[in-house]
């Protein structure tokens, strides 16, 4: 049994936004290289670098305002009930393409999926990308392809996964060192072993030695979760809401001491 | 005239029907078609698996130790374990990418027309020896130059070296951060080498435009920055005419006037003088009668910034403890004037902060190579040499050569007057371009050597990561093989591969804390400035650059085009950034296409993203678009504003300052 439940935390007070995540992003997941992508809709890119401002919806001028990036990949949502997990996604998948696993991963098996995109329609956070071409790999780019990520056919829904091949090579490799608990396996995905200021923390939301214990976390100030309603009401409120509706409860949390930029992540006012 | 019959009218349409069928058969186009239905319903190419292994090597654009996945002898991943810059990312896609160089090229079509067929190594080395033979044999050894760029220290040291034993002083460096400083520091310190910042023991920054955290300088270094001042609680005061990432990352920000940079580090400096007797560090400065035009409220009339704001900054320059002022405006790529940076440097001798601990110091190269031996021919051409002062000034005013190298550089695209670079280049008899990929300089060029890309350098600590690939040698061994070739000159380079010559080069810091103000450098590169905030159009073009573009040399890797925000390039359109305010009075609005218009011309159509980032009557532009030829993926795609930016060559770089222009929108 797994106790592991992988989290995130983003520190944005770190972030120069010098875009290495999302290549390793990318390096390592196969992205599929298109002569011109400029077309944003339907560009595949598991991870989106977000250039936020404070000048329009905030009001600030020419001279208070103020730039920041934002990472946003899969937010890895578990449900109301962690236990029992029901990402908005894995509820609407008519083939079981995706899937939670007892870590808490939202997985995407590309091969299984037949494109109804529905997990795109109820993603809160459109990480979800849909390949509208064959992923193309023009000659030579083949050899730089990572053997443990498929490459997707046309017409798929694909996604961050917190890079779990990785966790599977680590796994793999601790077992054939005869380790048995498989919760000692411990992995780094792409992202957070790029991010040259180590904005990007990863880690076990459950263990309180963890960079990401999450009971620590949500008592953080500066901690706010992308789009999340119920985070900032009071308990009875939040309980109450709980009861009634489903919320995606997301494993990402993004760190700043701005409270302009966590207003927009959190898409709420005094978060 | 003549009516048509039904009958000839049949024959000819029949004809038509049965010779389109005929056509439409016998061409590829059913085949074609049918390739598509095969490649659409196959399966999906399937990685070859392979042993793991990780093989070590160094990132030489950022020092960092990187470890490289392998999959049997493909390399798959590059992990920097928490550090490295953006260039450590994209090793694979460089190493990979499918129009590498893959033998020496040779142009056959007319001069210019980026026709090229494959030729031998030695048919290469020996056709550009021969040149340079001959060239030397008419006693014409001055009539060879060279464009460095930055990536291959050790190249460029050679190239140095090579030029110097055939006998001519025209070597000239792309421009960068280093190359300006270090002819500042030329000017005022008397040395040759770069300025270096002691940021890791600073307490207070103040940075003129300088964008530490987007590319400028060592990247992987300011990240470190970065964190040790989090933990310092080190201050740190952004001057820049944009809402920059640095910007919002700095403690203060100070928006000022674009271009008048330097006049408030004049305001800056006549306070210290004046308010905080630090006039006895700088007595030159203090005497010096134009001062008295710089105090705050003139100051601030020209910057835009408060008085009590240049006060504040005065003020606390003076009384931090280990307080340092960066010049250099730019990320990674970087324009400033000679005079500006003395100008700030003024600043750190006034307080004392040459050559101590969180303060300047300057980075000499170090050279162990040894002197070059010159005959004759050698000693004339150096004499008969008229050496520009920088590679703008070589461009525009040198003399033309007859033999020129382009080392890994590519100043047709990033030089304010690379289109008359273009020109030249195809009235210039050789030109031999050292490149791993095909970009707008060496496209011009007579011969394109292909150099390796960083994962196959043999590092001082090991093999290479990959094995070179095709027919690529390092830029060094290129550079040593012609050199070999030639007689008189060969004895000069004893040196069997790069990796020897690159353990004889460095750099050290050196305190250097004599410092000689040129009050005429500084007087005519403030009146240059006040002349061009005088012009006639109404809005000021500043430069910025996006995370991972940065210059723009990295636009032909796939992933890099791919993590272009939609406020920058979207839907194959290049987006600049207006003030709304500005906006509103030019008639213009959100995704208005515009061209954008200067004294040198006008830019391709661009689209207007409205954002406050940028002050009231400024255009902000991406820099590294508007390749012309950067292979499939990296050409044409926006404008490369260089084209319409201010060419003014600054006489003690000869590198023109091109960052603030005066532009309209039509």
């Amino acid at each position: 049994m797994m106790t592991v439940r992988w989290g995130m935390s983003i520190d944005l007070d770190k972030c120069t936004g010098c875009g290495a995540c999302q290549v390793a992003c990318m390096q390592e997941n196969n992205m599929p290289i298109f002569e011109e992508d400029s077309d944003i809709p339907k560009r595949v890119t598991f991870l989106d670098l977000m250039k936020v401002t404070n000048d329009y919806e905030r009001g600030k001028n020419y001279g208070e305002v103020q730039v920041a990036f934002v990472p946003k990949m899969c937010m890895q949502c578990s449900g109301n009930d962690p236990q029992n997990p029901h990402p908005p996604c894995v509820s609407v998948c008519p083939v079981v393409a995706t899937d939670v696993g007892e870590d808490g991963v939202v997985s995407q098996i590309w091969s299984r999926c037949i494109g109804c995109r529905y997990c795109q329609a109820a993603c809160p956070y459109e990480a979800r990308v849909f390949n509208w071409w064959k992923p193309r790999y023009e000659s030579d780019f083949k050899k730089g392809l990572n053997p443990d990520v498929s490459v997707a056919s046309r017409g798929t829904v694909v996604k961050c996964t917190f890079c779990s091949h990785i966790w599977k090579r680590e796994r793999d490799k601790a077992i054939a060192q005869g380790e048995k608990d498989i919760n000692k396996v411990t992995y780094t995905p792409a992202c957070v072993s790029a991010c040259p200021t180590g904005a990007i923390v990863f880690g076990d939301l459950n263990n309180p030695n963890s960079p990401v214990y999450e009971t620590r976390l949500k008592n953080d100030p500066r901690a706010v979760r992308m789009v999340h309603s119920i985070d900032h009401q009071p308990e009875d409120e939040r309980q109450r809401r709980l009861r009634i509706k489903e919320f995606p409860n997301p494993k990402v949390y993004y760190l700043s001491s701005q409270k302009w930029l966590r207003d927009i992540i959190s898409g709420f006012q005094n978060s | 005239m003549k009516k048509i019959e039904r009958k000839d009218f049949l024959k000819v349409a029949g004809g038509a029907v049965a010779g389109g069928i005929v056509g439409t058969t016998v061409s590829f186009a059913p085949f074609d078609g049918l390739q598509w239905l095969v490649e659409w319903t196959q399966d999906q190419y399937r990685p070859e698996g392979g042993e793991e292994k990780f093989r070590q090597g160094v990132c030489p654009a950022c020092g960092t130790n990187i470890s490289v996945r392998m999959i049997g002898d493909r390399a798959v991943k590059v992990e920097t374990s928490n550090a490295g810059c953006s260039v450590c990312q994209t090793l694979i896609q460089q190493l990979y990418h499918p129009e590498r160089i893959q033998r020496p090229l040779k142009r056959v079509g007319g001069k210019g027309s980026g026709r090229f067929a494959p030729v031998d190594w030695n048919e290469a080395v020996q056709d550009i020896a021969n040149k340079i033979k001959e060239l030397r044999a008419q006693n014409k050894a001055q009539a060879v130059a060279a464009i460095n760029g930055s990536g291959n220290a050790a190249a460029n040291a050679l190239v140095e070296r090579l030029c110097a034993a055939i006998g001519s002083g025209h070597v000239y460096n792309e421009a960068s951060l280093d190359e300006l400083a270090s002819a500042a520091v030329r000017v005022s310190q008397n040395a040759d080498g770069a300025l270096e910042y002691d940021f890791e023991n600073a307490s207070y920054v103040v940075s003129f435009g300088a964008r530490l955290f987007e590319g400028w300088g060592n990247q992987a270094r300011m990240h470190r920055v970065l964190n040790t001042w989090k933990a310092n609680n080190t201050t740190f005061v952004q001057i820049d005419a944009l809402a920059t990432r640095t910007a919002s990352l700095a403690s203060k920000w100070v928006p000022v006037k674009p271009g008048s940079e330097i006049f408030l580090a004049m305001g800056i400096a006549y306070k210290l003088i004046m308010n905080y007797g630090k006039g006895g560090n700088l007595p030159e400065l203090a005497r010096w009668n134009g001062l008295n035009d710089f105090a705050p409220d003139k100051v601030s009339e020209l910057t835009g910034v408060p008085a009590e704001k240049i006060d504040e900054i005065a003020r606390e320059f003076a009384n931090a403890p280990r307080a340092v002022a960066v010049a250099g405006r730019g990320g990674k790529m970087v324009s400033s004037s000679v005079a500006e940076i003395l100008a700030v440097q003024c600043l750190n001798k006034l307080t004392g902060r040459m050559g101590v601990p969180g303060g300047v110091f300057v980075k000499a190269k170090s050279n162990r190579l040894g002197a070059v031996a010159q005959d004759a021919v050698a000693r004339a051409g150096l004499q008969a040499t008229r050496k520009a002062k920088g590679i703008d000034d070589f461009i525009k005013n040198g003399e033309k050569p007859e033999l020129l190298f382009i080392n890994e550089a590519n100043p047709v695209f990033t030089s304010v007057y690379g289109l008359d670079l273009a020109n030249k280049l195809k009235e210039i008899p050789m030109v031999v371009a050292i490149a791993t990929l095909r970009n707008d300089t060496a496209a011009l060029a007579d011969y394109i050597l292909p150099a390796t890309t960083i994962l196959e350098v043999k590092t001082s600590r090991g093999d290479a990561v990959v094995a070179p690939r095709f027919f690529a040698k390092n830029a060094a061994d290129i550079v040593l093989a012609i050199a070999k070739a030639v007689e008189g000159v060969a004895q000069s380079f004893p040196w069997s591969g790069h990796a020897d010559v690159a353990n004889l080069i460095g750099a050290d810091r050196r305190p250097l804390a004599s410092f000689t103000l040129n009050l005429d450098v500084l007087r005519n590169g403030l009146e240059g400035v006040q002349k061009r905030m005088e012009s006639t159009l109404p809005l000021a073009l500043i430069p910025y650059e996006i995370p991972l573009v940065g210059n723009g040399s990295s636009l032909a890797l796939p992933y890099v085009l791919k993590g272009i925000g939609r406020e920058d390039y979207a839907f194959e359109r290049m987006r600049v950034l207006v003030n709304p305010e500005t906006a509103r009075t030019l008639g213009v609005g959100e995704n208005s296409t515009v061209k954008i218009r200067s004294s040198r011309g006008k830019t391709c159509r661009v689209n207007v993203h409205l954002s406050k980032t940028v002050a009231p009557n400024t255009v902000a532009v991406a820099m590294g678009f508007g390749h012309r030829d950067h292979t499939k993926y990296g050409s044409d795609k926006g404008a490369n504003p260089l084209e319409i930016m201010t060419a003014d060559i600054d006489s003690e770089s000869g590198v023109a300052d091109w960052w603030y222009t005066r532009v309209n929108l039509s």
